[in-house]
Parts: C-alpha cells; structure tokens; sequence
C-alpha cells in the first residue's frame, strides 16, 4: 500500500501538470476566439462538452492508448502521464468556455476605451489581458478541481496502480471496494480541503488584483 | 494584435510547458524505478484481501528488478485487459470465461493457484429456508419461490465478475431465470459493496468466503450470515494465465512469476495467510490437490 502524503502529492503534481498544460493551450485558443467572431461556434462545442463525463474521455483514451489501440507504440497506458493527458483534455472545454467568457468580457468593455484614449492594439490587447487575469485565474482553478475530483480517467487509463499511479480518488474507490470506510473517508476530506483551499486562495488573489 | 501581445501570450505558453516538463522530470526521478514492472490483471477479490500485495512483497524480496503493478477489476475486464496486451499476465476465478479466451488464443500457460469456496449468505432468521438446502441449486430454488411470495430478496453483482458467472451458472441449473423480478437486484459493484447492500437490505446474495471473512471481522456486516456453503459444488478456483500478446522481455518475468505462484514457497505463503486473524483461512494453496482442481476447473469451465 502507497502511504498517504505519497498518493496526496501524486494527485497534485499529476493534476497540477494537466491544468498547466490544459491552460497553455486552452487560454490562448480562448483569446484567439474572443478577437476573432468566426471562431465563436468553436466556442459554443466547447462549451456543450464542459460535462463530459469522465468514464467516457477515460475510455476513449483507453482505446487509443492500448497495446492494440492506434498510439499503443507510445506505451504510455497505466502510467501518470496518460492521466495526465486525459484530464487535461477533460478540462480543456471548461477552462476554454470560461476563459473566453472573461475575455471577450473584458474586451468589449476595455478595447474600444483604450483605443479611444490612443492605445495601439497591442497595449489595448495588454490591458485586456491584464484586466482578466483574475477571472482566468479562477477558470484554472475551476480546471484543476474538477482535474483532481475526477475518478474515471485515472482508473481506466491509470489502472490505479500502487506507487505508480495511484490517485487521491483512485485509492478512495479502492478503500471502498475494501470496507475500509474511514480511511476513504479521511481522503474524501483531504480532497475536499484542497480543492476548498485552492478556491480561497484564488478568491484572495482575486481581491487583490481588484 | 500586435508584436508584443503575441510575444507576451507566446512567453507564457512557453513558460507553462516548461514547467510542465520540469515537473514531469521530477516526478519521474522521484516516483520512477530501474526495475522492470510488470502489469498484472486481476479480481477484485484477491486484491481486497490483501493477498496479491502479501504475496508480490515476498516475491520482490528475492526478485528485486521486478516490481509488480496489479491492475484490480473485475474478472471479465481483467481477462479482456490481458487479451488486449495490456497486461501481461491475469489472475481470476470464472472457468467458463478463462475457456473461451484460452479456446480463442488470448491467454496460455494455465496455472491453478488457490482455491477456496463460495457461500450462500443470508439474513439470520433466513425466510426462504436456505440452511436446509441439500444442495446449492436447491438453495437457489428456495430463494426463487420466496423471492416470488415477497419474502426474500436477492442481489447480485451482476458485472461478470467471477462470483456474478457463478452465481449465473446455478441460476442456470434451477432452471429458473431471476433477470427482472422486483426483488432481484443487481448492483453492479464489487463484492464488499454489494455485501453491504445485501445486509442492509437483508437480503441473499453469493459471496466469496474471503470478501465475506474480511467485511465481517471488520464489523460491517450486521444481519448477513453463511446459510449454506459446500465443498464441491461450490469450490472457487484462482488461476494464472499469461496474456499470448505480451512482449517477448515480459512474457520471461510473467511466466517466472506464475511459476513463482505454483511453488512450494508461494504455496505455504498462501497457506499462512490471515491465519491468526481470521476464523477460517481466505485462501487454500492448491499444491497437493492439483488434480481434483483442475477437473473440478474442466466441469466448471463446461458449465
């Protein structure tokens, strides 16, 4: 058996690094879209897949990634990095459909201000950036609670796996699967009190911004 | 947009990806081994127990470049599982499904590896009369007759785990089909949750002795009890098997590791387990009674 701290710092590096890299593509396609109107049905995909369960991205992903599967070669099936591919294309709609509410937001309040006042389109586009980071910064922690509440994904794909790829949620269905309660439910509150402090700490960033 | 804004979004993506690479290198030197691992498919029942973790643990010792990953899942997606390559070997008790994909080529290099017995569990006051059961399809029959007069319950596993193919073949034997009555519940869950549902419905239902020795020494069971069990015809059989898609590296520890299952040092090591702890042992070694296993296996598999 994993000890506790081990499988509580794994589910955040892993759920960590899906948000990051969910983010790095998810935001700039968000802004992309925001300046450019013929992107919006994109947008509006985006936003009809937001709850996507997470059995089904878990299963696709296992089709593709199984020995048999069309990326089998990669080997990369009940390893940390297959979750961390499903969960950052589970969030992915999320961060983009939120992020893109923010920004074209912000850009239809500031862009015309700014370019009224003399800025050049890239300062106004600076402004408009800057003015939404607090709200971008709460579609990131939106994408990582659901990334590190989600149990479908790193089951199938990760296979759940002692030391390896065992996950905060992962361990909580096992220690269910097992009748032992408590410690399920000592994990359920540990990953209830992240997800709660993330979102205070953002809610704290965000006043300072403003 | 202009320069600078794309160069600022561009620092940023760059930024981020870096590090999430930096991030997945840590991981790796903190989390990743130079040993080889191998992916085991197996059921639920023999992961809960604790034996796989148990037996893997001595192995290791005297095998230090393997270490052994068990994927736990019920026994028909863990035989799918190794028939797709993604495991390399497969631990689980369903004869009749281990045939077809033995029969079909997925799996070879049968071991039998332990055995125990499944139970017939029920509430105390047992309304359909299942502890004067002669036989376990008699004691179906009973439960069928007063499931239809409202007096019992039933609940099944229902996912074709090895416990829900065996609980289907005796249904099978009675001649009578529970799909669809209102007091036949299939939960679709594992062993220890359903037994929990069975208990707090106070229903029947069909267990393996380990799942059931495991819940009610830890207290969470309150009503359910062994109504009928039986050496014979309901003996629950663990086999081994390697996946015939394996990589040539992995097929070498995989069969050294079955065969490892089969020996004198697993086979006490299976002998001793839970002993102390529990009323009864989880599991019986199979070493000794080989040939009595692997006929009552063939009927089984034969349905």
């Amino acid at each position: 058996m994993d000890s506790l701290p081990s499988i509580v710092a794994r589910s955040i590096i892993i759920s960590g690094s899906a948000t990051l890299i969910a983010t790095a593509w998810s935001i700039p396609l968000a802004y992309h879209a925001s300046t450019h109107r013929r992107l919006t049905p994109l947008v509006y995909a985006f936003e009809a897949l937001v709850g996507i369960p997470t059995v089904l991205v878990g299963l696709l992903l296992y089709a593709l990634l199984s020995r048999q599967g069309p990326l089998g070669w990669l080997g990369l099936l009940y390893t940390p990095q297959a979750i961390v591919i499903g969960e950052a294309l589970l969030i992915t709609p999320l961060l983009v459909a939120v992020s893109y509410r923010v920004l074209s937001e912000k850009s239809r309040e500031l862009w015309e201000l700014a370019a009224t006042l003399g800025a050049t389109s890239s300062q106004a586009a600076r402004l408009v950036l800057s003015e939404s980071l607090p709200g971008l910064t709460s579609s990131v922690i939106m994408g990582f609670s659901r990334a590190i509440g989600e149990l479908g994904v790193a089951l199938i794909v990760g296979g759940n796996i002692a030391g390896l790829t065992r996950t905060m949620t992962t361990s909580i269905a096992l220690y269910t699967s097992m009748g032992e309660y408590d410690k399920a439910i000592t994990l359920g509150l540990i990953l209830l009190a992240i997800t709660v402090t993330f979102s205070i700490l953002a809610r704290a960033v965000r006043r300072e911004w403003e | 947009m202009g320069i600078t804004g794309r160069k600022a979004i561009l620092f940023v993506i760059v930024s981020l990806i870096v590090v999430a690479v930096i991030l997945s290198i840590v991981y790796t030197q903190l989390y990743g081994s130079s040993a080889t691992r191998l992916r085991a498919a197996t059921t639920t029942s023999l992961y809960a127990t604790g034996l796989l973790d148990y037996l893997s643990h001595h192995y290791e010792a005297s095998h230090p470049n393997v270490v052994i990953d068990y994927i736990a899942v019920g026994s028909g997606e863990a035989l799918e599982r190794a028939a797709r390559g993604d495991a390399c070997i497969v631990l689980v008790h369903a004869p009749s499904l281990e045939k077809r994909y033995l029969e079909e080529g997925y799996i070879s290099n049968h071991v039998i590896f332990a055995y125990n017995y499944f139970v017939i569990l029920g509430p105390k006051d047992d309304p359909a009369g299942v502890r004067d059961a002669s036989n376990a399809v008699e004691a179906f029959r009973k439960i069928y007759i007063a499931g239809e007069e409202g007096r019992a319950l039933f609940v099944s596993r229902g996912d074709r785990s090895g416990t829900n193919v065996r609980e289907l073949m005796i249904w099978n034997m009675t001649g009578l089909d529970p799909h669809g009555k209102d007091w036949y519940l299939e939960t679709g869950q594992g062993m220890g949750e359903t037994l929990v549902i069975a208990d707090e419905k106070g229903a029947y239902t069909l267990s393996d002795i380990g799942t059931y020795l495991k819940y009610e020494l830890e207290g969470r069971l309150h009503t359910l009890t062994v109504l009928y069990t039986n050496s014979t015809e309901l003996i629950n059989i663990y086999s081994a098997y390697t996946s015939t898609r394996c990589s040539s590296e992995e097929m070498g520890d995989g069969l050294q590791f079955i065969e490892w299952l089969a020996g004198s040092e697993a086979q006490s090591l299976i002998a001793e387990y839970g002993r102390g702890e529990y009323p009864h042992p989880l599991f019986y070694p199979a070493a000794g009674k080989i040939e009595y296993l692997q006929e009552a296996w063939r009927i089984l598999a034969n349905g």
